[in-house]
């Protein structure tokens, strides 16, 4: 009976909480995500020549930044129980205006401060429509994008006017530019920047938390004092300024306006984000797995293409891929559940 | 103003037949022999595909849950490749033959669609938005250069069969089933599944099933689209289908349906579609460029959404 003296489990106490705390962060841990990341660059290392040399390397990279980039704005707005389907029209509206204007001579920095104000704008239009009226954000974004992207190629003759872009954009975008002396291509130190931002933003700051509030549950976090429609406002903004800037990196990457650039953003900048985890019912992930989605996504492009797979093809085998992603990940309740 | 809104919430059709009847008197004015004689079966012909387009885009938003189906347009473009491609100039290709296969191509289509959101519980935007790429994929792999056809039985349906417009058969056959099922208790069921799947189901409704026929339903008219559409341009072109991805989802917005479910129907987006044929015919006779009439078709699509959230969210119901 004495053995049992409560003196002698104290020490124990302590470690299973740690290993909980440890085993709480490795179940938050996007296992399958990391496992598919790592089976891909083995499969795409072993059957794709070439792939790990270093100048591939960083154009899988550069192409997954803007990707990622492109899908920043997504996840936010996905976080807070919306969804963006502006975001190739902004991209390609960004693209075709850039080289426009810089045609026009403008200085180039009032081009991007243009370009970026006039996206993040559109996205705020596009928060406050859908906030203040409750309509569908599908067909909100749906809407504004089909005006913007019909103003772009309008105003610039569907991309035939006349188009300069500067060499330091090119070099910005370019997978063989330098970052401040080191040969790493700046579009992937931006992107980590981004990533590091956003990343900290949602989990460690009172905007952030106010962010997934409005996302699990709108009126109680108007209830509780939630500016919940300041929060749509500001995600739409967001995700509008992270597409005008991958339409303007991606002016810099391919030299020109390009009608259509933006289209294969629709679903892939979508994707990324339920690839990686993040639920479209709202306030569940974060940008870390949009990262990672972004990275896969682009693998199981360049392995595609690797083998030699049409577009046909690839549309395709990237509808059915994504199916079954999401079929693990953002499905909705049953409804059962929900009586 | 206020008896304006009361009228509008007891007859929201009145909104897109006005809209058509003051977008019509603009095309008269514009175009004087918009309504000559001769004209009217290929108006007519030309007008199907939007029509078919937005009949086929409403089951799915009628049936709610954040229902909506992207992949109606590539559905069009690979019932049209399909027909032409696959079927004329086999035995297959008589229209007694030719249009049940589509019809079924559509159906089943449609039904996967509905599958996957019901059964495997896919958000809809994700489900419709991958089976969009799978179809247009298939799209480019089947027709990688436009084929064109000619004469053949789909050159009436643009035309005339005998006496009658080939659209009046066309867009007539989704708006008869239609009327026909308002008369049975699938109508009314589909509108309560739409309106709150929730109570529908304790009430004993078989959601699951209302769904997928739903959005079979938008399959087949997809299908009848398909065959119009092949009737208008003739050939079978991966390209085609693009036009008609935003003005679908315009047509039943404009038509007054309720996006988020419960409210609207088939004649509704049907009349919201001639709305967007009418504007698209003024905008092409003054010579807008075609990239400022998808700016049009954008704005037309955002005003009908703002205006129908002011009108209805005001309801007295709701209050």
């Amino acid at each position: 009976m004495a053995t049992t003296a409560p003196a002698t489990p104290q020490p124990s106490v302590s470690s299973p909480r740690q290993s909980s705390t440890v085993l709480r962060f490795v179940a938050g841990l996007p296992v399958l995500q990391i496992v598919a990341l790592v089976v891909l660059f083995v499969v795409t290392a072993v059957t794709v020549s070439g792939f790990l040399s270093k100048s591939s390397l960083y154009s899988v990279l550069v192409l997954a930044a803007f990707l990622g980039i492109a899908a920043a704005g997504q996840t936010v707005v996905i976080l807070i129980g919306g969804i963006d389907l502006s975001v190739p029209s902004l991209i390609g509206a960004a693209n075709l205006v850039t080289p426009a204007l810089c045609a026009r001579h403008w200085p180039a920095g009032l081009v991007i401060l243009f370009v970026l104000s006039c996206g993040g704008l559109v996205g705020a239009v596009n928060g406050y429509l859908i906030n203040r009226l409750s309509v569908s954000p599908l067909i909100v974004t749906l809407s504004t994008g089909a005006m913007v992207i019909g103003g772009g190629l309008a105003w610039t003759n569907n991309g035939f006017s006349a188009a300069s872009v500067p060499t330091w954009l090119t070099t910005f975008s370019s997978p063989t530019g330098h970052f401040l002396g080191i040969a790493i291509p700046p579009v992937l130190v931006l992107w980590v920047l981004l990533a590091v931002a956003v990343g900290v933003v949602l989990r460690h700051t009172v905007t952030g938390h106010h962010t997934y509030a409005t996302g699990a549950n709108r009126r109680a976090a108007d209830l509780a004092g939630v500016r919940t429609r300041r929060i749509w406002i500001g995600a739409f903004a967001f995700s509008g300024l992270s597409s005008a800037t991958v339409g303007v990196l991606l002016t810099g990457f391919i030299g020109s306006a390009s009608v259509g650039i933006g289209d294969p953003y629709l679903f892939t900048s979508l994707a990324a984000v339920l690839v990686g985890g993040t639920s479209l019912v709202g306030a569940r992930g974060d940008y870390w797995r949009t990262v990672l989605g972004a990275l896969i996504l682009t693998l199981i492009t360049t392995l595609l293409i690797g083998h030699g797979a049409s577009t046909a093809v690839q549309e395709i085998v990237f509808g059915l891929l994504i199916m079954l992603f999401v079929g693990l990940y953002g499905r909705e309740r049953r409804l059962r559940d929900r009586v | 103003m206020r008896g304006a809104l009361e009228l509008t919430r007891r007859m929201p059709l009145i909104v897109p037949v006005l809209l058509g009847v003051l977008l019509f008197a603009a095309n008269l004015i514009v175009i004087p022999q918009f309504v000559s004689s001769g004209q009217l079966s290929p108006t007519l012909g030309t007008l199907a595909p939007f029509a078919l387009a937005g009949m086929a885009s409403t089951p799915a938003f009628l049936s709610g849950g954040g229902g909506i189906d992207l992949s109606i347009a590539p559905l069009m473009g690979f019932i049209n490749i399909v027909l032409v491609t696959g079927l004329l100039g086999t035995p297959f290709g008589t229209p007694i033959l030719a249009i049940p296969i589509l019809l079924a191509i559509g159906a089943a289509i449609g039904a996967i669609n509905g599958l996957l959101i019901s059964r495997l519980r896919y958000p809809p935007v994700i489900a419709t938005l991958g089976m969009f790429f799978v179809l247009s994929g298939l799209d480019l792999e089947l027709a990688p250069n436009p084929v064109t056809i000619s004469g053949g039985w789909t050159s009436h349906l643009a035309g005339t069969v005998g006496p009658v417009p080939g659209a009046v058969l066309t867009v007539g056959a989704p708006l008869l089933l239609w009327f026909a099922l308002r008369r049975t208790a699938y109508a009314d069921t589909l509108l309560a599944v739409g309106d709150h799947d929730a109570t529908a189901f304790s009430t004993g409704v078989q959601v699951d099933r209302v769904r997928i026929s739903a959005y079979a339903l938008g399959g087949i008219v997809a299908a009848l689209g398909g065959i119009a559409l092949t009737g208008l341009i003739q050939s079978a072109d991966a390209q085609t289908f693009q036009t008609y991805i935003l003005l679908a989802l315009a047509a039943v917005a404009l038509g007054g349906s309720n996006l988020a479910g419960g409210r609207g129907g088939l004649l509704a987006s049907a009349l919201g579609a001639v709305c967007i044929f009418l504007l698209n015919n003024l905008l092409g006779a003054l010579h807008v460029s075609s990239q400022l009439i998808q700016v049009a078709y954008g704005g037309a699509l955002l005003l009908a959404i703002v205006v129908g959230a002011l009108v209805f969210t005001a309801s007295p119901l709701q209050e």
